[in-house]
């Protein structure tokens, strides 16, 4: 069959009659036909289903009765009458503002002193990275058993002599509990990622401004952080795009709770799934889904610049 | 001839891409052909294979029945699928929106208003000739266990293990310090106050419906109206109620909010933390194989209450899902597994209560349980189970129950006063009744 694939190639039909889409195709159909295998099963696995989806947020559908056309009623009913879903709405916002503040920094300052020539520098590279392979799961179950009454914090606390922290389940403090768990997990990557980026940097840029006496911290902003600049991006597109889904944390640490206070987006979607609310269930996703169409839009904008 | 070729590829990319997405939704196909099988004839001549989903885990009294009924019924094969609570849970939501169902499912009865509501599951009455091994359904159970079991005039479970729950008390610091188990509310004050020892000893606090809806009823209170249109939860006897347990926590101080950072209960039985606590009848056998050392110093009581007993009414369930295919053999499994003999093993293998009132009475299961000093526990529960009650039949239960526990949250946080958390859970509650 290859063989005479390449003189169908070559031969090609006579210029003229037929429309030039048409020679194009022949020309490249090859090609053409080892694009169609992944595309139609990402038609089949991805997009139907991700417009069937959009058919079912618009209903009330429970997957067992008929669906029940109500149009945008399901969006108009998160949007403005459930505050389950505001509550998470803003407290997945924390959680990307709070992580996204620290995670990146953490992660920028180890590498910066990972970057100098200390001793055991492999050692620590793969100490901060370990907790990234780590199941997220397995992360979380351990910092449970840390923030628990008589887990390690509030055993420190007691010896102190102060009173022990509801870490988890006083709604004070459960987010940002969560959100200390997902950043020690997490910045290991950030801090690999900007390894690799200062690596590149070349060494000649820091030589000529030390010649015309630039000292470390003019350094690091005239030279360091613009090199940067679009692995920081990177850093922050891939992270809030991650963050917005968090979910493992919370079905782990704390099921949503107390009195909702670590409820995020996807997981009371996946309440809502559980309950068989999968029209609901589906406009959530799809709330989601603009979220981060958004801010995907606003930071291509935002590296393109310069 | 260029262009018949390229039609030939493309064609074939084609086969194969349609033949890996048939091979990914496999459902469709066998029910068409299976729905033939369920007239009655046809399933009687050939073997039949009925899947069975079990969440009991390691003590389970299901598994051990599996090889005796493949015995006694040769043209019946059973597939059998451990299971844990939550995965049940889940893949029985997935199934039931499209998937291969299990024929027989073990569910716990707090899914049965959000299941039945959906009509997920067969009704077992004409299935059964409206007896259950030649004893009429009303009189093989109590009649609140029949009610936890019926929706819509349909039988839609039989209940292979029961769950009410009654007060487990440090019978042997009640000795020392010569008290008797309390029976009202306020001896439970009273008596609480004399037990506890700083933050030792204390009577364990829940933030969730089971607990609270336990005082509500013994207040003579109500979570919803007896037809089910209206929330009541927020009725002057159910706000005095959850005011008198809160105080146990935040005035008297003597019980101890057992929220989930507390670890493991057995843990808070084992370092002192919980002197009391109110819970089912299977926690008698997870009691047993966790704190073997603690044998005798537990006992049973009922719980103490202000004006009438009350517990809510739960256990587990066997179900045929609606959409299974098998359901005459899939009855028979269920039936079998509900015989006397078979009933006991629900108590010898998993600890826990069976639920025919006749298995519950049997010499085998009531006996003196040396672990609870001597005493028959079983006993306090079959007396606890005359008053329960089941959770209400309504599809939006799950609702109901999270704005109720959320409510418990915020009351044992101090956050807002039980009238107000209350009329707040009330209101969300009535929103979800009436969607």
């Amino acid at each position: 069959m290859t063989s005479e694939q390449i003189t169908i190639g070559k031969s090609g039909a006579p210029p003229g009659a037929r429309p030039r889409w048409l020679k194009f195709i022949r020309k490249y159909y090859i090609a053409y036909l080892f694009i169609a295998v992944p595309l139609l099963s990402m038609i089949a696995f991805l997009y139907i289903p991700m417009i069937i989806s959009f058919w079912w947020s618009l209903n009330d559908y429970s997957g067992l009765q008929a669906a029940r056309f109500i149009g945008l009623g399901n969006y108009i009913e998160l949007l403005t009458h459930d505050k389950v879903f505001t509550k998470s709405l803003v407290n997945t916002t924390l959680f990307v503002l709070m992580g996204m503040g620290i995670g990146p920094t953490l992660g920028l300052l180890t590498a910066l002193l990972l970057n100098q020539k200390a001793r055991f520098q492999t050692l620590f590279r793969t100490a901060y990275f370990l907790p990234v392979m780590t199941s997220l799961v397995v992360v979380a179950t351990i910092w449970v058993m840390l923030y628990n009454q008589n887990g390690l914090f509030n055993t420190i606390l007691v010896d102190l002599g102060l009173s022990r922290v509801g870490w988890l389940s006083d709604p004070r403090y459960s987010l940002f509990s969560v959100v200390i768990a997902s950043v020690w997990q997490g910045f290991g990557f950030e801090t690999v990622v900007f390894l690799a980026a200062l690596q590149s940097i070349p060494k000649e840029f820091y030589e000529a401004a030390m010649i015309d006496g630039a000292g470390a911290m003019q350094r690091f902003w005239y030279i360091t952080l613009p090199s940067l600049r679009p692995v920081i991006v990177f850093v922050y597109i891939i992270g809030i795009i991650g963050s917005y889904q968090v979910f493992d944390q919370v079905y782990v640490m704390t099921s949503g709770g107390p009195v909702y206070s670590t409820s995020t987006i996807v997981y009371y979607l996946f309440t809502k799934f559980r309950d068989l609310r999968l029209g609901y269930a589906s406009a959530i996703a799809y709330i989601l889904f603009a979220i981060l169409v958004i801010f995907s839009y606003l930071q291509m904008r935002l590296s393109r610049e310069r | 001839m260029n262009s018949k070729k390229f039609l030939f590829s493309l064609a074939i990319v084609l086969a194969l891409v349609l033949s890996a997405c048939a091979g990914a939704t496999p459902t469709t196909q066998p029910q068409a052909p299976a729905q033939a099988d369920t007239q009655a004839p046809a399933a009687s001549q050939g073997e039949v294979t009925i899947t069975v989903w079990d969440y009991y885990g390691e003590a389970t009294p299901v598994k051990p029945l599996v090889e005796p009924f493949m015995k006694e019924y040769p043209n019946i094969k059973i597939k059998y699928e451990a299971l844990d609570w939550d995965t049940t849970l889940e893949k029985l939501n997935v199934v039931m929106t499209g998937g291969t169902p299990p024929d027989v499912a073990t569910v716990d009865m707090t899914w049965l208003p959000h299941f039945a509501a959906l009509g997920a599951f067969s009704d077992l009455k004409p299935l059964s000739g409206g007896q259950l091994n030649g004893v009429a359904w009303q009189d093989a159970y109590t009649p609140g266990a029949l009610s936890a079991i019926t929706y819509n005039d349909q039988i839609v479970a039989a209940l292979y293990d029961f769950d009410v729950y009654a007060l487990y008390y440090r019978a042997d610091l009640f000795e020392q310090k010569g008290l008797q188990p309390p029976k009202t509310w306020d001896e439970l004050v009273t008596v609480a106050k004399q037990v506890a020892e700083g933050d030792k000893y204390l009577y364990e606090w829940d933030p969730d419906t089971f607990h609270g809806s336990q005082w509500i009823y013994e207040n003579g209170g109500q979570l919803l109206s007896p037809d089910n249109t209206q929330v009541v939860f927020n009725s002057p006897e159910a706000v005095d109620a959850i005011q008198f347990y809160t105080d146990l926590l935040l005035k008297e101080k003597v019980a101890i909010n057992w929220t989930t950072d507390q670890g493991e209960r057995i843990q808070g039985l084992k370092d002192g933390r919980i002197a009391m606590f109110s819970d089912g009848p299977y926690n008698m056998g997870i009691m047993k194989s966790a704190a073997p050392e603690m044998a005798g110093q537990w006992k049973v009581a009922l719980h103490p209450y202000s004006k009438q007993p009350g517990s809510y009414l739960g256990g587990t369930g066997l179900v045929i899902p609606s959409t299974s295919q098998q359901k005459e053999a899939a009855w028979k499994f269920i039936e079998y597994a509900m015989r006397m003999e078979n009933q006991v093993g629900v108590f010898t293998y998993a600890g826990a209560a069976p639920a025919l009132t006749a298995a519950l009475e049997s010499p085998e299961v009531n006996i003196e349980d040396p672990y609870f000093g001597g005493q028959k526990a079983f006993a306090v529960f079959l007396e606890t189970m005359k008053t329960a009650k089941p959770f209400p039949y309504v599809r939006s239960w799950n609702d109901i129950d999270e704005a109720f526990t959320n409510a418990m949250q915020e009351v044992s946080l101090g956050q807002k006063s039980v009238k107000d958390a209350l009329d707040e859970a009330a209101a969300t509650s009535t929103d979800a009744l009436n969607k």
